[in-house]
């Protein structure tokens, strides 16, 4: 077993620059959860603990490893251990990898900052035994692996998410089609995007999940060039998805951008309210801390 | 320079700097990647437009600066819209003045102007003109025009110049720019109208137009009675230090006179005779003892006392004092048959060629190269690395006359060339038998002053032709007797026979000296360079090994760009006096003399004149021509305008303007910073 970091490293990894410049996708997960966990006050509700509560019946995609074999040499039948922190749910992470994720101002594209962030839900919850799966989409899915809490199922999801690239344009209409129609079993999902699409479709697209009885989660990834842009001088600026080009003054950047990026930003978390999702705005210019703490409030009231 | 020009395009293709500069300015917005434009907005248009349009202004005049300074070095010529308005009533007189040689003689050429200025001011208002100058060819002095003073100024433009007049094509080149006319045409031809100029026809000197408008002719001859002259006719060099000089005067026919004719060699006098002479007719002057320096020497005859026409009292020529060339012989047997025959006539030619008859068993194929080109006696005795030597020699640019002797006889295939061979042409005994000569190419160089090989006999081996192979002279049955083929750059002639007189009789009889000289100055790049030349005529530059030559006229000015040295052209020659030519093969001089026809006084009768205006003008009349002129049609040309000092002083002033929208700009950069 790994020696345990102390607080302070901890928390330096949890700085996005430091994570980025860590090329192992699955060190940097396990270095922002172990170093999140450390910092948490210990909790049996977020607990990691291997506390046994109770059986139940083995069903699809959980992990044989938690077989009771005992039980099964007795009654013949196929039971799990369940442990204290263990929701025995799945997770189903979706990462938006169109091109305007690849955008990043300060060293680290909120591609590579949603990577981070669903590596690191991935790892967590691994470690409560959940199925992990993982959906990396544009326009179109781009790359689909389905739940699974089995042994290598954390380094495929992983390695997945690993080599996503930014590119294309956003739709959610297609993954979320896709999602529900192979994913059945109520559980968690994710969906790590910036959102930029309208409101509308948003609605339209996630709505149908909710009301299937899965538990979302927007996490909303900006960058601080995004959420508060600097600029001193007229700026020709190119749509990274489109490549439709504007030029903008720093006045307007400085007052009518952020109101207006102020307002689709509420206007996600109304939607999201309404659907009964969670929000989560991440500034990715900002440790990963209040993002993965947003998980595990989500986690706990949807577990 | 006119505005299609390579270097006005070039000139102008520097437009683009300014637009490629101003490129750059315009960039300086900062172009960034954005994850998403949708909340963005386009910069207030004011402030945008306003920033451009400095740029666009800098921009502007830079441009226009570049444009006129492409348009100055063009020098462009604005036209000046005619103000003549064709009408039915509108003449058109065609001024023609004769600025042929003859018309430098005291007096004529200012008569001629006098009566072309006469025509121009007795034009009525309605009348345009134009006029032309004619000699060796005619030029357009001036367009159809009303404009009086634009008329005059340009008959004051006009001067003789050294060339010769021949009516009949005068009257073809006034033809073709007539045919363009609808008006009533009045032909005014201004010259002393010699018996010489006359053309051979006179049908020639009728203009073929006038059938199909109303035409007259106007000739005004300007010196009626003969003027007495003496011009140097010819200058010959015999035996290498004789010259011989004649000249003929055409005076009062029982007037005696005293002539003193001068030689000088190389611009020194070196001697004079005196001659007394009567009435009309030639006579001459013999210097013997002249000593000429190696190469080519400068030889003047100039004729004394002057004349009313002096130009024509002074007669150049050349004569080309060189050793004999070298020439390389490939042979078995020096002192074999075929050397003596090839030596004899080659050492005999006007350009004298000394024969060094070389061992093909003990020769050097490197030497070959010192050589332009080289006989071989039998190409049969080259074979191994010395037909790949000779092959080398030949696709280098060097030329081979090649026959074929004894040791070609017995070989299958022709070596160098490669061409089978199928032996001579066997008669019914089975004997080799002789063929007539059935067909001469008289095109080919070395053909083209030659008559006699009608008798020439020949048992010629008969190699099979290739596409390649040009045949010069050929048997009955097709039989080639002398083919040329290219190989490279270079050429070989071969003569199917052997030259040492076997099987065939060509080495004996008279044509074969005149050959093998022809073949000689073909071969060695010698035959297009005429050393004697008159005015107005082409001298032809071949190209060899890449290069061509430069001509310098007698004025010292050279003729060629560098681009035009390297290619093969004709120059035109119209000075008098020596223009030196520098060939590949070395300098070369050629001597150019004005026409001997223009030196004849003798002008055409009052009464042949009238002929000719009667034929032309009664010919018009019969013709029964109505003319139809469109009303609207303008038929003047505009009038030409130089405007490039215009453009001049433009430029000034935009570098003016384009200074100060500069540092208007840079104050403004100073001041954001």
């Amino acid at each position: 077993m790994a020696t345990a970091p102390n607080k302070s490293n901890a928390f330096h990894l949890l700085d996005p620059k430091v994570l980025a410049s860590i090329a192992n996708l699955e060190l940097v997960a396990k270095a922002v959860v172990e170093g999140f966990v450390i910092g948490l006050h210990r909790s049996p509700k977020f607990g990691f603990s291997q506390e046994f509560v109770e059986y139940r019946a083995y069903g699809e995609g959980d992990d044989p490893r938690y077989i009771d074999w005992n039980v099964f040499a007795r009654t013949g039948k196929t039971y799990i251990k369940r442990f204290l922190g263990e929701t025995n749910s799945h997770l189903m992470l979706m990462l938006d990898a169109s091109a305007s994720m690849g955008f990043g101002s300060r060293g680290l594209t909120k591609l590579q900052a949603g990577k981070i962030l669903a590596a690191s839900l991935a790892y967590m919850a691994s470690r409560q035994h959940d199925a992990v799966g993982v959906m990396i989409f544009a326009d179109e899915i781009l790359e689909y692996r389905p739940p699974a809490s089995r042994a290598g199922s954390l380094q495929g999801v992983i390695h997945t998410l690993d080599k996503a690239e930014a590119q294309k344009g956003t739709a959610l209409d297609k993954p979320m089609t896709r999602f529900q129609e192979h994913i059945k079993r109520r559980g968690l999902v994710a969906v790590i995007s910036d959102f930029y699409c309208d409101t509308e479709e948003l609605l339209e697209n996630v709505r149908p999940l909710a009301m299937q009885g899965q538990d979302v989660i927007l996490l909303h990834l900006l960058d601080p060039a995004e959420l508060e842009p600097d600029i001193k001088q007229s700026t020709l600026y190119e749509d990274m998805e489109t490549g439709h080009a504007i030029e903008v003054s720093p006045t307007y950047m400085k007052k009518e951008y952020r109101e207006r990026i102020r307002a689709h930003i509420a206007a996600i978390e109304k939607a999201a309210r309404g659907m009964n999702a969670d929000h989560v705005l991440v500034n990715t210019g900002e440790p990963l801390e209040r993002a993965l703490h947003s998980y595990l409030t989500f986690r706990e009231k949807r577990g | 320079m006119g505005l299609i020009t390579p270097l006005f395009l070039l000139g102008f293709l520097s437009l683009a700097l300014p637009w490629w500069l101003h490129r750059l300015e315009t960039q300086t917005t900062e172009r960034e990647k954005f994850s998403t434009t949708r909340f963005l907005e386009p910069s207030k248009k004011r402030i945008h437009v306003q920033r451009k349009l400095k740029f666009l202004l800098l921009m502007a005049a830079r441009m226009a600066f570049l444009a006129l300074l492409a348009l100055a070095f063009a020098r462009p010529i604005l036209f000046k819209s005619a103000d003549a308005v064709v009408t039915e009533e509108t003449v058109h007189h065609m001024i023609v003045v004769d600025t042929s040689f003859s018309m430098r003689a005291d007096g004529k050429f200012e008569a001629a102007l006098a009566q072309a200025r006469d025509i121009v001011n007795s034009m009525a208002d309605d009348d345009i003109a134009s006029l032309y100058a004619a000699s060796s060819s005619v030029r357009t002095v001036a367009e159809p025009t009303s404009n009086a003073d634009t008329l005059l100024t340009r008959i004051a433009t006009l001067s003789p110049d050294k060339g010769h007049l021949d009516l009949g094509q005068m009257i073809g080149a006034l033809d073709g720019l007539m045919e363009k006319n609808q008006t009533e045409i009045a032909m005014h031809l201004i010259g002393d109208f010699q018996q010489t100029s006359a053309a051979a026809r006179f049908a020639d000197m009728i203009p073929d137009v006038i059938a199909g408008r109303p035409l007259t002719l106007d000739v005004r001859q300007v010196s009626p009675q003969p003027i007495p002259n003496v011009a140097v006719e010819s200058v010959i060099v015999e035996s290498r230090n004789l010259v011989l000089a004649s000249a003929r005067a055409w005076n009062q026919p029982d007037e005696e006179r005293e002539y003193t004719l001068t030689l000088s060699i190389n611009g020194e006098q070196v001697q004079q005779q005196t001659i007394r002479h009567t009435g009309n007719g030639v006579f001459s002057a013999r210097f013997p003892e002249v000593e000429f320096a190696p190469g080519d020497n400068r030889v003047d005859v100039r004729v004394t006392p002057g004349d009313a026409l002096p130009d024509d009292d002074l007669r150049h020529a050349v004569f080309d004092n060189s050793p004999p060339a070298p020439v390389l012989l490939l042979t078995e047997n020096a002192e074999s048959l075929g050397v003596t025959y090839i030596s004899a006539a080659l050492a005999t030619a006007p350009r004298g060629y000394q024969v060094e008859p070389v061992d093909v068993r003990d020769f050097d194929p490197r030497i070959m190269q010192r050589y332009p080109w080289l006989v071989i006696e039998d190409i049969g005795t080259i074979t191994g690395n010395l037909e790949a030597a000779v092959r080398d020699y030949v696709n280098g640019g060097g030329s081979v006359f090649a026959a074929a002797g004894s040791r070609t006889n017995g070989l299958s295939s022709l070596p160098v060339l490669g061409n089978s061979l199928n032996g001579p042409q066997l008669g019914p005994d089975g004997r080799p038998i002789h063929l007539d000569i059935s067909r001469i190419d008289n095109s080919h160089p070395v053909l083209r002053r030659n008559s006699g090989w009608g008798s020439v006999n020949a048992r010629v081996l008969r190699p099979t032709l290739t596409e390649e192979d040009r045949v010069l002279v050929a048997q009955n049955s097709d039989n080639p007797v002398l083919i040329e083929r290219r190989i490279g750059n270079g050429r070989l002639l071969f003569f199917t026979a052997a030259l040492d007189n076997s099987t065939s009789d060509l080495p004996v009889k008279p044509v074969f000296v005149s050959f093998m000289a022809e073949v000689a100055r073909y071969l060695s790049n010698e035959q297009l360079l005429v050393k004697e030349q008159i005015v107005d005529s082409y001298l032809q530059l071949a190209q060899t090994g890449g290069a061509s030559g430069q001509v310098i006229d007698p004025d010292g000015e050279s003729l060629l760009s560098l681009q035009d040295t390297t290619r093969a052209q004709d120059v035109p020659l119209n000075k008098t006096g020596y223009y030196q030519v520098f060939t590949p093969g070395g300098e070369v001089l050629v001597a150019v003399n004005a026409d001997p026809r223009e030196s004849d006084p003798t002008p055409m009768t009052a009464q042949a004149l009238q002929n000719w205006q009667n034929a032309v003008n009664g010919a018009a009349t019969s013709a029964n021509a109505t003319l139809v002129v469109d009303p609207l049609s303008r038929e003047a040309e505009p009038d030409a305008i130089e405007i490039w000092r215009i453009f001049l002083i433009l430029l000034a002033l935009l570098v003016l303007v384009e200074s100060l929208l500069g540092n208007r700009y840079l104050n403004i950069k100073t001041g954001s910073l």
